[in-house]
C-alpha cells in the first residue's frame, strides 16, 4: 500500500525540518508498503505491546490482552541483533552544493536520518560519524530506540566546511571502529581515488562491510551551463576558475567519466557497494537498497 | 576598388560582434560555488590550449562572417587601379562594316543584321549627351549622319534603316575618316569601334602600311582614343560567285548577235558538279548553262543572244548554287543596243572609178551588208559629204565623223568640230596627199589645245618597192579597240604593207599638253600608228596613213573590216558616259538637248526615288546622280516613259569571304594597339568594367557560405557536440 510519502521528492520533505519526523514519514510509509515484516529476530525479554496492523502475524498476538479490553495487540520483544551500522557524514565543502534540488549535504542528512530510524527500528544498533577533512564528531553505534534522539541531534546541528580528505579521515577511524559492521558512508567521495580506494581497503581488512552512498548533484552529472562561468571553490576561498562550460563539455564529461569508472572498478574490487545517488532520488530507493543489501547479509 | 553602396559598408562595423560578444561573455561571467573542483583541472588545461588556436580561429570566422556580408551588400568593384568613367559621355566612332562580305548568313540574321544590331547595341548603352558618328566602311566610306551627333536615337533610326550590299570595304580609308572623325569630336573620352567581319581582302596584309599610317595618325592625336575591333559573324569560304562579263562588242545593234562570256570564281573547297547558271535579259531568262567548278577554280560561260529592239536592256548572269553569299552570284550588265549608228564620212578626195574615192573601202568596210545586199543588218549607216558639208547641222545627228584626206577646213566647220568631240562625239582623222600640213599643225593642232592629238612631220617610206616599207607592229595591244586582233584568228595586223606614213611628232617642249594622249598602235620603225586624244567629252584618233589603198595595202588586208569597226563602234561608245560604274563613281545621262531643264526620276537598287534634273552641256543634256554606293541596278525614267539602265557594280574581290584568324586579327590590331573583342557580350562586359568596374559580391558570397560552413565545423569542433 502505497502511501503519500512515496511520491514525495527529497525537495518536497525538505520543507520539514524536523528531521525525526521526516524520517518517520519515510520510513514507515516506506514500511507499510513491505509484505513482509522487518521485524526478524528471536525474543529474549517483552518490550512493549503495540497495535496490530495489517501484516503482522496473527500468532503473535496477545490473546490476554485482547481479553481484557477487546483490542488486538501485538507482543513486541526486544530482539537481538548483530548487525552494528555505522553512518559515515561527509559533510565536507563541496557537500554543500546546491543545484536545483537541495544540497547534497541536505541529501546526506536526511538520508542518514532515515537510515538511523529504519535501522534502530530494527533493532540494530547504529552510530555515527561526521567528518571532513578531520571527524568532526564520533557517535558510538548504539541499539535503544532512544538512542534515535542522539543521532539525529547530531546531524542536526552539523554545518559543512572544509576540505574533504576522505582517506586520511578513515585511516583515523580505522581504531575507532573496532567491532566490525556495516559502514554506510554518505559523501561525494570527491578527492585522490587511489588514497581514498586505499583506505576503504583498510576498512575491509578490519572486516567491515562497505556501502557507498555515493552522493552527486545532477548538475555534476549533466554540467548544463551555458554561459561563461567562474566557479568558485566551495571548500578553498582561493580557488576561482573561469571556464567556457560549452566548448569545454565534452572535456569535463571525459573526465567525469573517468573519475566514475575509476571509483567503481576499485569498488568493485574491494567488493564494496558504491551506490549514486542523485539528490533528486527518493530516499526510500536508497532504503530500499540497504534492505536488500541487508537481508543479503543475514 | 569602388563601392556601390557606400553606407552599406558601415556594416563592417558589424564584425565586432562576435568580438563583442566574446568579451561580454567573457566579462559577464555566472559565478557558481562549486564542488567538484578536480573534475575541473583538465578543463582548464585544455582551455588555454584550445582558446589559443580554435577558439581564435572560431572567432575570426565569426567576426569575417558579417564583415564579408556587409562587404557583399556594399557592391564592391574592381576597377584595377584606374579611374572609373562611371556614366561619363564619351565620343564614339562606331566604323561599321557594310560591305557586301557582310551579307553572308541565314537572311534574317546576316553577318551585317548581327553587327548592325552590335552598333545598335553600343549607341543605345552609351551615357547620355555622349557623342556619337558612325562610318560605314562600304564602298566608299562615308558617315551615316552628315555631323557628329548628340542624338543617339535619330542615329539609332538612321541605323535601322541601313541595308547591306554596299561595295567593298576599303578599310584604311574608313580608319582614317574615323580618325578624322574622333578628332572633330569634342569628350575627353574618345573610343573607336571598329565592327567587321576581318575579311582577308579588305584586311589584308599589303595595305598593312596603309594601315600603319593610319594608327599612326591615331598615335599622334591629341586625346588617344580606345580603339575596339569587334569581330562580327562566322567564317564560310563556300562561295562562287560570278566575276565579270566579257562582251564581243562595244556597241550592240539591233540583230546583231553578240557574245558575254561570263567568269565565275569557286573560293571555297567544295565541289559545285552541276552549277547552273542562268542567262537572262531584261529579267527573261534567255538560257541556261551547266557548268562543273572544283575548289578554287575559275570557270567561264558563254551566251550568245540576238537584241531585236533597240534602246537600253539589261542583262545578268546568276547561278542558284547554294553558297553563303548569295548578293555576288549575280552580275548585272546595262546594254544599249542602238537602233543605228550613224557616221559621217568626209571625202578630201572623191575618186572618179570604183574604189577610186578616199572613203570608199571605208564605206565597205563599215557597212558591209548593205555593200553585200546581205539580209543581216548593218549598225553603222554611212553618210558621205565632201569637207565643204561638214557644219554643226550635219555634225548634229552622228557619232562619229571620219575625215580622209581632207585638206583643210573652215574656221566654223573646226567649230562645229569641237563642240561636237566636246559633247562625247569621235573623231578620226586620215591623212593623204591632199592634206594641207601647215594647217593642221596649227589651226587643228593649235599648239596642242586642239583636236589634233599631233602634229604631222615629213612623209617617211616610199612608194617603190625597193623602198624601205613599214607595217603595224604585232605585239600585244593595249587598247580596247586592239584588242580584238589579241586574238590571231581575228587577223593579223603585221600582214599589211605600208609603204607611205606620216611621221607624227609632238611639238618641242609642250610635252605637258599632251597628256590625254595614247598611241595605240605603233609601226615596226617605232613611229605611232594611230594615236588617241581625249578632247572634252570626246575622242580623237589620228592615223598615220590613208584608209584608202593609196599608200598601204591596209584597205585590202582581212583585218581592215573588223578593225574599221571596232574604231567606230569604240569612238561611238564613247559618245554615250558608261552605263556600267563602279560603285561610288557618279552615274551620268547624256540626253538630247531637249531633254535640257526637265526633271526626272532615278530608282535606285533600294527602290528609293531621287528627283534628277538636266542640264544643258556641250549640247546635250546631262544627268548626274553621285550616290551610287549600293550597287545593282538603277533606272532612270525618260518623260517619254522609257527607261534607261544603269548598272553599278563592285569589286567582287570580297567574294573570297576568307577571315582572318583570331591571331591575325591580333596582329592587324597591334598598331592600333586596339582591343580584340570577340562578341558583343564581351564588349558590354569589358565596357562594364571600364565604366563601373567588376563587381565581385558573387565570389564574396561563395566565401560568405564558406565561412559559414567553415563556422558551423569550427563550432563542433571547439564546443565537441558529438552526436
Amino acid at each position: 500500500m502505497a502511501i503519500a510519502a512515496d511520491f514525495l521528492t527529497p525537495a518536497d520533505l525538505q520543507k520539514i525540518s524536523n528531521l525525526q519526523v521526516l524520517a518517520r514519514l519515510v520510513v514507515e510509509g516506506f514500511c507499510s508498503g513491505l509484505h513482509t515484516s522487518p521485524h526478524k529476530g528471536f525474543s529474549v525479554e517483552f518490550r512493549e505491546h503495540r497495535q496490530y496492523v495489517t501484516g503482522d502475524e496473527i500468532r503473535r498476538l496477545d490473546w490476554k490482552v485482547y481479553g481484557k479490553t477487546d483490542r488486538l495487540y501485538i507482543r513486541e520483544y526486544e530482539e537481538e541483533t548483530n548487525l552494528r551500522a555505522t553512518l559515515l557524514v561527509d559533510v565536507s565543502g563541496s557537500m554543500a552544493y546546491a543545484g536545483k534540488n537541495i544540497s547534497k549535504y541536505s541529501y546526506a542528512v536526511h538520508l542518514a536520518a532515515c537510515l538511523s530510524y529504519l535501522m534502530l527500528r530494527q533493532q540494530d544498533s547504529v552510530g555515527l560519524v561526521t567528518f571532513d577533512q578531520k571527524v568532526r564528531q564520533y557517535i558510538p553505534p548504539r541499539s535503544r530506540p532512544s538512542h534515535l534522539r542522539v543521532l539525529l541531534d547530531a546531524l542536526q546541528q552539523t554545518k559543512t566546511g572544509g576540505e574533504t580528505e576522505l582517506a586520511k579521515v578513515f585511516h583515523q577511524l580505522v581504531p575507532k571502529i573496532h567491532r566490525r559492521g556495516l559502514l554506510i558512508i554518505l559523501s561525494d567521495c570527491f578527492g585522490n581515488v587511489p588514497e581514498l580506494l586505499s583506505a576503504l581497503a583498510h576498512f575491509r581488512h578490519a572486516h567491515h562491510e562497505i556501502i557507498i552512498f555515493q552522493i552527486w548533484d545532477r548538475d555534476e552529472l549533466d554540467f548544463p551551463f551555458r554561459q561563461w562561468t567562474r566557479f568558485d571553490s566551495l571548500e578553498m576561498e582561493e580557488d576561482k576558475r573561469l571556464i567556457d562550460p560549452v566548448h569545454l563539455k565534452s572535456v569535463y564529461m571525459e573526465s567525469l567519466e573517468k573519475f566514475r569508472a575509476d571509483l567503481k572498478a576499485g569498488c568493485h574490487r574491494h567488493r564494496i557497494d558504491l551506490v549514486p545517488m542523485t539528490t533528486d532520488i527518493p530516499y526510500a530507493e536508497a532504503l530500499a537498497y540497504y534492505l536488500a543489501r541487508r537481508k543479503k547479509q543475514i | 576598388m569602388n563601392f556601390l553602396n557606400i553606407i552599406l559598408l558601415g556594416g563592417i562595423v558589424a564584425a565586432s560582434i562576435p568580438l563583442i560578444i566574446h568579451l561580454f561573455h567573457k566579462s559577464h561571467f555566472q559565478i557558481i560555488r562549486w564542488g567538484a573542483m578536480h573534475l575541473l583541472e583538465s578543463l582548464q588545461r585544455t582551455q588555454k590550449r584550445r582558446l589559443r588556436l580554435e577558439q581564435l580561429l572560431l572567432l575570426l570566422v565569426r567576426c569575417l562572417i558579417p564583415a564579408i556580408l556587409a562587404l557583399c551588400m556594399a557592391r564592391p568593384v574592381l576597377t584595377g587601379m584606374r579611374t572609373l568613367l562611371g556614366a561619363a559621355k564619351t565620343s564614339v566612332v562606331v566604323v561599321l562594316d557594310n560591305s557586301y562580305s557582310m551579307e553572308v548568313g541565314a537572311a534574317e540574321r546576316t553577318t551585317f543584321v548581327q553587327a548592325r544590331d552590335s552598333a545598335g547595341r553600343i549607341i543605345h548603352d552609351l551615357a547620355r549627351g555622349s557623342e556619337l558618328s558612325v562610318i560605314l566602311m562600304g564602298g566608299l566610306p562615308r558617315p551615316l549622319l552628315d555631323e557628329p551627333t548628340f542624338n543617339t536615337e535619330r542615329a539609332t533610326r538612321e541605323l535601322g534603316k541601313l541595308q547591306t550590299g554596299y561595295g567593298a570595304a576599303d578599310v584604311p580609308a574608313s580608319l582614317e575618316m574615323a580618325v578624322s572623325t574622333l578628332g572633330k569630336m569634342h569628350e575627353a573620352h574618345r573610343e573607336m569601334i571598329v565592327l567587321s567581319d576581318f575579311q582577308k581582302i579588305s584586311w589584308a596584309e599589303s595595305e598593312d602600311v596603309e594601315r600603319a599610317r593610319v594608327a599612326n595618325l591615331i598615335k599622334n592625336m591629341p586625346v588617344k582614343p580606345l580603339v575596339m575591333f569587334i569581330h562580327t559573324g562566322q567564317e564560310d569560304k563556300n562561295n562562287v560567285s560570278v566575276q565579270s562579263l566579257d562582251f564581243s562588242r562595244f556597241l550592240l545593234g539591233v540583230n546583231q548577235p553578240f557574245q558575254v562570256r561570263a567568269h565565275l570564281k569557286n573560293h571555297g573547297s567544295s565541289r559545285y558538279s552541276s552549277m547552273r547558271v542562268f542567262f537572262r535579259v531584261d529579267g527573261t531568262e534567255k538560257s541556261v548553262a551547266q557548268i562543273e567548278l572544283g575548289p578554287n577554280e575559275s570557270g567561264q560561260v558563254l551566251f550568245t543572244h540576238t537584241f531585236d529592239k533597240a534602246g537600253s536592256h539589261v542583262i545578268s548572269v546568276d547561278t542558284d548554287v547554294p553558297d553563303a553569299l548569295k548578293s555576288d552570284n549575280v552580275l548585272l550588265a546595262a546594254v544599249p543596243v542602238w537602233d543605228k549608228l550613224p557616221v559621217l564620212l568626209v571625202n578630201g578626195n572623191p575618186g572618179r572609178g570604183p574604189l577610186e574615192g578616199e572613203t570608199d573601202f571605208l564605206e565597205i568596210a563599215l557597212q558591209p551588208y548593205n555593200a553585200t545586199k546581205g539580209s543581216l543588218a548593218d549598225l553603222i549607216t554611212t553618210r558621205v559629204v565632201d569637207q565643204h558639208h561638214v557644219d554643226a547641222h550635219t555634225v548634229k545627228d552622228v557619232r562619229v565623223v571620219i575625215l580622209a584626206n581632207v585638206q583643210q577646213l573652215q574656221d566654223h566647220q573646226i567649230k562645229a568640230l569641237e563642240d561636237f568631240v566636246r559633247g562625247g562625239g569621235g573623231l578620226m582623222i586620215f591623212p593623204g596627199n591632199r592634206i594641207d600640213i601647215s594647217w593642221y599643225n596649227s589651226r587643228l593642232s593649235a599648239d596642242g589645245k586642239g583636236l589634233l592629238p599631233r602634229k604631222f612631220s615629213t612623209i617617211e617610206g616610199g612608194p617603190e618597192d625597193n623602198d624601205p616599207h613599214a607595217a603595224i607592229l604585232g605585239q600585244h595591244q593595249e587598247h580596247p579597240a586592239f584588242q580584238l586582233f589579241n586574238d590571231p584568228r581575228n587577223g593579223d595586223l603585221s600582214t599589211a604593207t605600208i609603204r607611205l606614213w606620216y611621221k607624227l611628232v609632238e611639238k618641242q617642249g609642250t610635252a605637258k599638253t599632251n597628256s590625254g594622249e595614247f598611241v595605240m598602235a605603233r609601226l615596226n620603225t617605232g613611229d605611232p600608228f594611230m594615236i588617241e586624244k581625249k578632247y572634252g567629252e570626246g575622242s580623237v584618233i589620228i592615223c598615220s596613213t590613208p584608209c584608202s589603198a593609196d599608200w598601204s595595202n591596209l584597205p585590202l588586208r582581212p583585218f581592215y573590216l573588223p578593225l574599221m569597226q571596232q574604231l567606230v563602234t569604240y569612238l561611238a561608245a564613247k559618245f554615250d558616259p558608261p552605263r556600267n560604274i563602279q560603285v561610288g563613281l557618279p552615274l551620268i545621262a547624256a540626253l538630247p538637248a531637249a531633254l535640257d531643264g526637265k526633271t526626272m526620276e532615278l530608282t535606285d537598287p533600294g527602290g528609293k526615288k531621287h528627283k534628277l534634273t538636266a542640264k544643258n552641256q556641250g549640247g546635250r543634256a546631262l544627268l548626274n546622280f553621285d550616290d551610287t554606293r549600293i550597287p545593282g541596278l538603277y533606272l532612270l525614267e525618260l518623260p517619254d516613259k522609257s527607261l534607261i539602265h544603269f548598272v553599278v557594280n563592285t569589286s567582287r574581290s570580297e567574294s573570297n569571304l576568307a577571315q582572318l584568324t583570331a591571331d591575325e586579327i591580333k596582329t592587324a590590331a597591334k598598331p592600333f594597339e586596339a582591343t580584340v573583342v570577340k562578341s558583343m557580350d564581351e564588349y558590354r562586359q569589358m565596357e562594364q568594367r571600364r565604366r563601373y568596374g567588376r563587381e565581385i559580391w558573387r565570389p564574396l558570397l561563395w566565401a560568405l557560405l564558406g565561412l559559414i560552413f567553415v563556422e558551423l565545423l569550427l563550432e563542433q569542433r571547439v564546443g565537441g557536440i558529438k552526436r
